[in-house]
């Protein structure tokens, strides 16, 4: 294995999907020993990249030199062996054993089956060491803070000795000062004969952190550059957003709305204080991107998750359980569809009146007839592509799951919606059909709430914007036709 | 066809193929009497397997139902025998007419269900724990009362009536009656209620359930205390039919609930299954003990025998289930 300047080379890489082009002849070089960062919105094949890198997925074509050797990983476990490893967002640290366990794991020496303690182990907690003195070899990995578990990975990756490390959106759940003490960390692993893959929407760590970066935009590769040689956020900001081209908004009769949703003041381990209202009829956008706590605030106002603050829903405090929520008028459609929204083990008919069973049912007892046809009338409404109404949900398309949980929300017939990315995972054809809903509901006096990471989605139909960074809201836009995205995607990457 | 159809149809051939098998191999098993007896002989396992079912529909277990059996078989007795009337303590009792011991039992019956309630829908223990817990704890308690034997002196007439009443002109009990007339309220539940929809819903996606506004946790308990009140009712006509409380009564009985549901193609993870099917399991497990005993089989042999047929049904679900999916 020669040791060649650059650690890494992508040649023309191509990854297809059924559907779409997720990595589009993307080329570029990582250097040896420098911190490369990746940015990009979501969708713009940074994840995708990095999943073929991890063995994750199958490239469909194109080549990578790894080392200058030809690379091309079956799987998680032939990428470590060959000297990738990952950080992820979700810890890959073994809570029940101790730090020393957790850097031996999978690689113990033992001797007629009896773990042994070799030079290799000890070395390895010599690298613990030397990474972070205050934690102890004998710590159990469950008391440590999730910075000091991310610690543990690095050192374990770095004892592996490993070339690369990918690190996913590290800060994203770590405060300040353990930020400032990752940072030293990773600027410390080029003296270890480690190169640093950084992914992350806070620019403002790209221009601290990274020695280059590389730009991708809907799977194509921008520019990859030294960091040293982009001007300010400004510059990086157009390379990541490009000339997006949105649909035309058009702005609502603005009549006086009465407000029928409040918040003041809420916040939980992942929200800060964050106060707003909804007014009758209105669309409102909460932009921003992973970590932002889209998802958190949705739940929080459901009542899904815990909160202190107050929340008043047509005058009258809402109290923080979803059935509660519901009945007072509000649905929510979940992020995550399969576990969350759907009962795919379930039919449709099953599925869609499960929120407002008494419109189908009299005293307990359900009426078949009633079922069927409000649900016969839905699949028409919203045009889900199924033959009968008997149908597994999990025999659907994702878009079409989508439409069933779309529908159980409307026939509990709320007055807010609340739509936690709407349009995951769903052909243009239905997403436009979905926006038409969305409107026609508006139209009809809805209110409805869209937490997004989609910036034309939101740029579409979205009366109100809130740009959401780090659990706050950090500016508030009403929406016109030439809304400035490039200040949009500023203020939720951290800038001021 | 639903898959809950299919897999009752599936079922009900396997116990076609297996009742022709017996009737070939087993002396005097093609007999009126004894195919009756087939489905009256287990009348108690299916009034447990109602509660059983609809709690594994929701991903949980209940196997304290052979304990609540005993227990209230052992109260009622306890509450009915009359009151002072010797010097063994067994055979003294609270004297109350035999309506109220009766109710009373069942409200014991129904706090076990409660206790269940709590700790697994409350304090979010796995199922499998608290119930066998709770198994044990109410057949402890019947046996302090029994004090490790049997209570079934000074018992007024009024107690052995229920028990042992059958229909004019026919062998058939009335606890029959009641296990059917159970049974098709159960059915009646599970397909044409929203509660029963309920119960499916849990099963399918606990998590979606909570965030479309089902109250989980009541739903629970509602059947966990149904649960128990199914076993106090099996566990008042059992100690009427015997005119005696008996500690051990029921003994595995949970287990026999388990494995019928299982055959009936009820789903061990929760969302799918019949009380249909878990009748038919019923009657499955009827031909098997009554083959064993017919073919002069050992208590161990018939023990295996039921095992093998329980693999083979169990494995038959699975494959004829899956070849259905694609």
């Amino acid at each position: 294995m020669k040791l060649t300047d650059n650690v890494l080379e992508i040649q023309d890489l191509v990854k297809d999907f059924p559907s779409v082009r997720a990595v589009n002849n993307v080329s570029f070089e990582i250097k040896r020993n420098t911190v490369h960062c990746l940015v990009g919105e979501n969708g713009a094949g940074k994840s995708t990249l990095i999943k073929i890198l991890t063995g994750a997925t199958a490239r469909t074509s194109g080549t990578i030199l790894l080392n200058g050797e030809e690379y091309n990983p079956h799987s998680p476990k032939e990428a470590k062996q060959n000297g990738i490893s990952t950080l992820f967002q979700e810890l890959n640290v073994v809570d029940q054993l101790t730090v020393e366990e957790n850097l031996t794991l999978g690689m113990e020496q033992t001797s007629f089956g009896f773990l042994r303690r070799t030079d290799r182990i000890n070395k390895m907690v010599e690298v613990m060491h030397s990474l972070e003195p205050s934690i102890k070899p004998g710590q159990l990995v469950s008391t440590l803070s999730v910075a000091k578990k991310q610690i543990v990975e690095i050192a374990k990756a770095v004892a592996a000795e490993s070339d690369i490390i990918i690190m996913d959106e590290p800060t994203a759940a770590i405060s300040e000062s353990e930020i400032a003490r990752l940072f030293r960390i990773v600027k410390n692993l080029r003296d270890r004969n480690v190169t640093v893959i950084y992914i992350s929407h806070r620019l403002d760590e790209i221009f601290e952190l990274g020695d280059f970066v590389t730009v991708m935009r809907d799977g194509k590769q921008i520019d990859t550059k030294p960091v040293s040689e982009i001007k300010d956020r400004s510059e990086l900001i157009r390379m990541m957003i490009g000339k997006t081209v949105f649909e035309e908004y058009t702005p609502r009769q603005d009549g006086c709305a009465d407000a029928i949703l409040q918040v003041s003041h809420l916040s939980n381990h992942k929200l800060n204080d964050i106060s707003f209202e909804v007014h009758e009829g209105e669309i409102v956008g909460f932009y921003g991107l992973v970590g932002a706590g889209k998802t958190e605030l949705a739940r929080a106002i459901y009542g899904a998750d815990p909160h202190e603050g107050e929340i008043l829903f047509k005058g009258k405090r809402l109290q923080p359980a979803p059935d509660k929520a519901i009945e007072a008028g509000i649905a929510l459609v979940p992020e995550e569809r399969r576990s969350q929204g759907l009962f795919t083990i379930l039919t449709i008919r099953c599925n869609v009146p499960v929120m407002n069973m008494k419109k189908i049912s009299r005293n307990g007892i359900i009426n078949g007839k009633a079922e069927r046809k409000a649900t016969a009338e839905y699949i028409g409404k919203l045009r889900i592509a199924t033959s009968s109404t008997e149908k597994e949900a999990s025999k659907l398309s994702g878009g079409n799951q989508q439409k069933v949980v779309l529908a159980k929300c409307l026939f509990a017939d709320a007055d807010l919606l609340m739509l936690d990315e709407p349009t995951r995972g769903i052909d243009v054809g239905a997403k436009s059909e979905i926006y038409g809903i969305i409107r026609q509901l508006s139209a009809e006096g809805k209110s409805i709430m869209i937490f997004s990471s989609e910036l034309p989605e939101v740029v579409n139909i979205c009366d109100t914007i809130h740009l959401l960074y780090d659990g706050s809201i950090k500016e508030t836009m009403r929406n016109c036709a030439d809304i400035n995205s490039e200040k949009i995607l500023h203020v939720v990457t951290g800038g001021q | 066809m639903s898959n809950e159809s299919f897999l009752s149809f599936f079922m009900v051939g396997f116990l076609i193929v297996l009742f022709g098998i017996a009737c070939l191999f087993v002396p005097n098993f093609f007999l009126p009497q004894n195919m009756l007896n087939l489905i009256t002989n287990n009348w108690f396992v299916v009034i447990l397997g109602i509660g059983v079912t609809f709690l594994l529909v929701t991903g949980n277990f209940d196997m304290s139902v052979g304990g609540v059996v005993a227990l209230s078989g052992v109260l009622s007795v306890y509450f009915c025998q009359a009151a002072n009337v010797s010097q063994n303590a067994l055979a003294n009792g609270l004297g109350l007419p035999y309506g109220v011991a009766v109710l009373l039992a069942l409200v014991c019956a129904m706090g076990v269900g409660a206790v269940n309630a709590f700790f697994i829908a409350k304090l979010k223990v796995p199922s499998i724990i608290v119930t066998l817990g709770t198994m044990m704890l109410a057949r402890g308690v019947a046996q302090v009362v029994t004090q490790g034997a049997q209570r079934n002196t000074s018992l007024p007439d009024s107690f052995g009536v229920v028990g042992n009443m059958s229909i004019p002109g026919t062998s058939i009990k009335i606890s029959v009656l009641i296990m059917l007339f159970l049974l098709i309220v159960a059915f009646a539940f599970e397909r044409m209620t929203v509660a029963g929809r309920r119960t499916y819903l849990i099963g399918a996606n606990a998590q979606a359930a909570r965030l479309s506004g089902i109250k989980v946790g009541r739903h629970l308990t509602f059947l966990y205390v149904v649960s128990a009140l199914l076993a106090g009712i099996t566990g008042i006509l059992l100690a009427s039919e015997f005119k005696a409380g008996v500690s051990s009564r029921a003994t595995g009985y949970e287990f026999d609930a388990l494995v019928i549901a299982l055959l009936g193609g009820v789903s061990i993870a929760g969302g799918f299954g019949s009380v249909l099917g878990m009748f038919v399991g019923a009657v499955i497990l009827s031909v098997m003990t009554s083959s064993a005993t017919g073919l002069l089989l050992s208590p161990d042999w018939q023990f295996t025998l039921k095992g093998i047929v329980t693999f083979i049904a169990i494995l038959a679900q699975r494959y004829a289930l899956d070849r259905r999916k694609g």
